[in-house]
């Protein structure tokens, strides 16, 4: 759909932008610089914090007017730096600043808090409060399951109830009291307890509402961010891994107009810990560590002793497109995918019950997913040795037949990330990247595909990632020439087939994702949630607001 | 001087609030012209005769009426803002009291003209006496078929509902009312969209003063010219002027606009008592105070309000003599005002608290003058930046009250020798760091 474009002029320099947005949009597409505290783009405008104060020329003189709720209109004069406008902007970060408390260097939000970086930018430095203090109390109050309230830094700015008003329809935040004294709070013993829940503290732009497990632990400026997707279930959110010396400190919903907004669900976010629990850092042979050279000889002889027609290989919807091209591509017939039952949690935002990231992977290369063959062939003893491929099968009660299958296996071995139930069953075991530690594409339930980058390295870092094990053993095998030092390699190799990935190289992969034709296997995100909100659908496409 | 009684024509009847004994004095007289006419021709004739709204923001009426959109779909609400909380004002009080069917007649009249179909009574929660007068007036309204279906065989519905307040001063802004209404917290909504677009349950309402509603009857029956001709050009009619505060005889008149004010408390307040004038509120708390040298050429109307920089807003008028406190007298306007903030946006909610808190600190004796330029700078950061007229009502009692009566508050102060407002002109660029 193409949005009609209008000219308007902000500072006397004239912009062209679409119409039907506010005047804050306008400002930031073009990067002008404009404070805001309660306006959200995911959000309905409120405007009650009153720092987006612009003026506009009207027929009677130029008037005060906040940009959120102002739509821009054919030839609008638009002043963000006027006198009159700077000093409105000026004034409402002193009123919001008067009784917030100024204990910055022991707040968590500290460095990521709208109240600072305003003040610094557009604030006032000539402290005139005079008066005492007024003292709101309600610190460390807890609010819910992974949230902890403090009222005294509150701005009011409602941010977190039309959150959860309007997205979770929960609505366990409300303002109570009116005047200086009214404070947000919960209902009496009704604590926050919704699967969105931690997306509040993300829109809370002072420190008064934080995650029970970030906060105190790590100061955001040490924070690294890298651009990946979540792996919790087959929406695949657009998320960013925030991290610091190898290892992470938390998820955040990263911007994605056309899939998660700016939200991600409770689930997803505190997989954060996943990464580093039950990791498996060494090769394990029969319940024995062993190092690499020794487990490379191991997977050789394998090779050698069995026929290329014995020995299968199982793969999932959890492993990247790249592992899924390089099997379809070189390894023949005995590759199977197993795709677990759908039993999570589904609701119409964004969780689903799928709970891998890249079934559509699995269709868009046409892995063989029919189990019940290779367990034929097992149990035949065609099938003499199984490579397993990140794929924990084991804990779901419907592949019984397949976990007793692999008793008839004379080789079976394990590439995972993890200590997991089917790590039991296996005799060796090789330790491979997350998708955290390595680059990697995924294609979620809607069909937009997305990349997941590289945040850093593992603890270990001999630890390969999936597709180079497998590219590996092909070129040992003779079955190509080709090496790659990277999975984006990979990438760049397979997008020449698909006419829908031509255009792109891996370092070029849109943040927003690339659309797919491939058949959607759930509904769109939000179903039914219709918040009203504008999206530059810009190719210069940049996210602002947090 | 001649004039037809508007709004207090039956307040001397005994037990008019009876309907047999309204009836009798004419009440409800004029619906018999009023379904004769096109509703079009109602809302024309309201426009003619250039009635403000008396609720304090004297928008005109007929206007208000016309921006419904002709061809909602929706149905349209009239909501009658009887939340009277104004320090000061205490007129509409007594419509309903001794007139009740007076406002049901309005109401009526109203309804049918911007056809409405449902209309609400919002009345402030402390006039408990009113309601019960005004709910007892409308069941026997009810009953005779004056509310209803069918409205006297004329094919109108209407149905009235009192809703009662629960005691905040926001409640009266027009859409802080409708959220009360719908049974939220009274906060007002930011705008656009205006109530007349959106509204009441998201539908065109209209929101209008008991005493601009109550006039309407007498509209319809006599024609918009003849109202226009009462009063002068700007200012058309009557109102309820009450006055409170040093005078000899408070109490409340009706009276057509232009009288000269001091003329006004001589003839009917009978004088300011205990000394000389000294100040003068002149329509509720909200309204810039004048001074007695501003009130000898002011009139009591629209246009001359506006000339002196002030407003007539409810004509409730606080009267001080010359022995008044004017510092102790803005602090009891700043606690209200802070007090009833709704605390939605941010000047209103922290500035409100700030002038009372600096307020407490120069009775205290502990300011020195810096802080009386911060109070007006304070006032002029609040107002006009707000979703509602509630900041600049506490703004502009402060800044008048500061700056015409500047001694008093220097009486408090202990001097310094550069004011705080050199220090704050310093303009601090506008370039943020990247």
């Amino acid at each position: 759909m193409e949005q009609k474009m209008i000219k308007i002029k902000i500072n006397d320099k004239e912009y062209q932008v679409p119409e039907g947005i506010n005047i804050v949009e306008a400002c930031d597409a073009y990067k002008i610089p404009l404070e805001r505290f309660c306006y959200h783009r995911y959000l309905p405008v409120d405007g009650n914090c009153r720092t987006c104060m612009v003026e506009i020329e009207t027929p009677r003189g130029r008037m005060l007017t906040i940009g959120c709720n102002t739509k821009v209109q054919e030839g609008m004069v638009i002043y963000t730096n006027s006198e009159n406008a700077v000093r409105a902007q000026k004034a409402s970060l002193e009123f919001l600043l008067l009784d917030h408390p100024l204990d910055c260097p022991i707040c968590d939000k500290a460095g990521e808090c709208y109240l600072q970086d305003n003040y610094y930018n557009f604030g006032r430095y000539d402290y005139r409060r005079i008066v005492p203090r007024y003292f709101k109390g309600g610190k460390a109050v807890d609010a819910g399951d992974h949230i902890v309230l403090d009222q005294e830094r509150c701005i009011l700015c409602t941010r977190c109830i039309r959150f959860l008003d309007n997205i979770p329809g929960t609505s366990e935040l409300g303002i109570v009291h009116r005047g200086h004294v009214s404070k947000i709070t919960t209902f009496p013993n009704k604590p926050i307890r919704n699967n969105y829940s931690g997306n509040i503290t993300d829109i809370c732009p002072v420190g008064a509402l934080t995650l029970k497990e970030f906060r105190f632990k790590q100061r955001v400026w040490f924070l690294k961010k890298t651009p990946s997707v979540c792996t919790e279930c087959a929406r695949g959110c657009s998320i960013y891994i925030e991290h610091n010396r190898g290892k992470i400190w938390r998820f955040m919903p990263r911007e994605n107009p056309k899939l998660n907004r700016a939200w991600i669900c409770d689930k997803g976010r505190f997989s954060f810990k996943k990464n580093h629990e039950n990791r498996v850092l060494e090769p394990i042979k029969d319940n024995q560590n062993i190092d690499f050279n020794h487990a490379t000889i191991e997977i050789e002889t394998i090779l050698q002793n069995y026929s290329w027609n014995e020995i299968a290989w199982l793969c999932g919807p959890y492993s990247s497109n790249e592992t899924l091209y390089i099997l379809k591509t070189y390894y023949g017939d005995n590759v199977f995918a197993y795709i677990p039952p759908a039993k999570g949690h589904k609701d119409d935002l964004l969780m689903l019950a799928e709970e891998y990231p890249n079934e559509q992977g699995i269709r868009f290369f046409g892995i063989n997913t029919d189990i019940k063959s290779l367990i034929n062939k097992i149990n035949n003893k065609q099938i003499k040795a199984l490579f397993i491929l990140e794929n924990n099968f084991a804990k779901f009660n419907e592949a019984k037949e397949l976990v007793d299958a692999l008793k008839m296996l004379e080789k079976t071995v394990y590439f995972t990330s993890f200590q997991d139930e089917t790590a039991k069953q296996v005799s060796l075991i090789i330790p491979i990247r997350t998708f955290a530690e390595t680059n990697g594409t995924y294609i979620n339930a809607t069909s937009l595909l997305q990349k997941a980058e590289q945040a850093f390295e593992p603890e270990n870092q001999d630890i390969v990632s999936l597709p180079l094990a497998l590219a590996q053993i092909v070129y040992y095998l003779n079955k190509t020439q080709k090496r790659y030092s990277d999975p984006s390699e990979i990438f760049n190799e397979y997008k020449n087939q698909f006419p829908e990935l031509k255009d792109y190289s891996f370092s070029n992969i849109p943040s927003m994702g690339i659309q797919l034709s491939l058949p959607k296997i759930a509904d769109e995100p939000f179903k039914n949630k219709k918040v009203d909100f504008n999206v530059f659908m810009w190719n210069d496409y940049v996210s602002v607001t947090r | 001087m001649d004039f037809p009684l508007i709004l207090t024509k039956r307040f001397n009847i005994q037990n008019n609030h009876r309907l047999e004994v309204a009836l009798q004095h004419g009440a409800y007289s004029s619906l018999k012209k009023l379904f004769s006419m096109k509703p079009e021709e109602v809302v024309e004739e309201v426009k003619k005769s250039n009635i403000k709204g008396r609720g304090g923001a004297a928008f005109p009426t007929g206007v208000k009426w016309a921006f419904i959109p002709k061809d909602t779909k929706k149905p349209i609400y009239l909501c009658v803002n009887a939340d009277e909380s104004e320090p000061g004002t205490f007129t509409d009080r007594y419509v309903m009291e001794y007139d009740p069917h007076l406002l049901i007649e309005g109401i009526i009249c109203s309804a049918y003209a911007i056809k409405s179909h449902v209309a609400y009574i919002y009345i402030r929660g402390e006039y408990v006496k009113q309601y019960k007068i005004l709910n007892e007036a409308l069941n026997e309204a009810r009953q005779a078929g004056y509310i209803g279906k069918n409205i006297l065989g004329s094919g109108f519905d209407l149905e009235v509902w009192i809703h009662r307040g629960a005691g905040a001063y926001i409640c009266g802004e027009e859409t802080g009312l409708i959220e009360s209404i719908e049974g939220k917290k009274g906060q007002p909504r930011i705008k656009p969209p205006f109530p007349a677009v959106e509204g009441l349950f998201g539908c065109p309402t209209i929101v209008n003063n008991v005493k601009t509603i109550a006039q309407v009857p007498w509209i319809v029956e006599n024609g918009g010219e003849a109202f226009a001709k009462i009063g002068t050009k700007e200012s058309t009619g009557t109102n309820i002027f009450g006055v409170s505060g040093h005078v000899n005889n408070p109490g409340y008149w009706e009276l057509p606009f232009g009288m000269h004010i001091l003329e006004f408390l001589e003839k009917y307040a009978k004088g300011v008592k205990g000394g000389k004038l000294k100040a003068l509120i002149p329509g509720g708390s909200s309204t810039p105070v004048l001074t007695a040298k501003e009130c000898e050429d002011l009139y009591l109307t629209y246009e001359s309000m506006r000339d002196h920089g002030t407003f007539l807003g409810t004509g409730g008028m606080i009267v001080m003599n010359e022995h008044t406190d004017m510092v102790k007298a803005l602090r009891t306007l700043t606690r209200f005002y802070s007090e009833e903030s709704c605390g939605q946006c941010t000047p209103c909610r922290e500035g409100t608290s700030w002038l009372d808190r600096l307020l407490k600190r120069i009775l205290a004796g502990e300011a020195t003058t810096k802080e009386l330029d911060l109070l007006i700078e304070i006032s002029d950061n609040m107002e006009g930046r707000t979703i509602c007229a509630l900041a600049a009502a506490c703004a502009m009692p402060v800044r008048s009250f500061v700056t015409k009566f500047r001694a008093d508050f220097e009486k408090y102060v202990k001097p310094v020798s550069i004011p705080v407002s050199k220090v704050a002109e310093k303009i601090i660029t506008h370039e943020p760091v990247a």
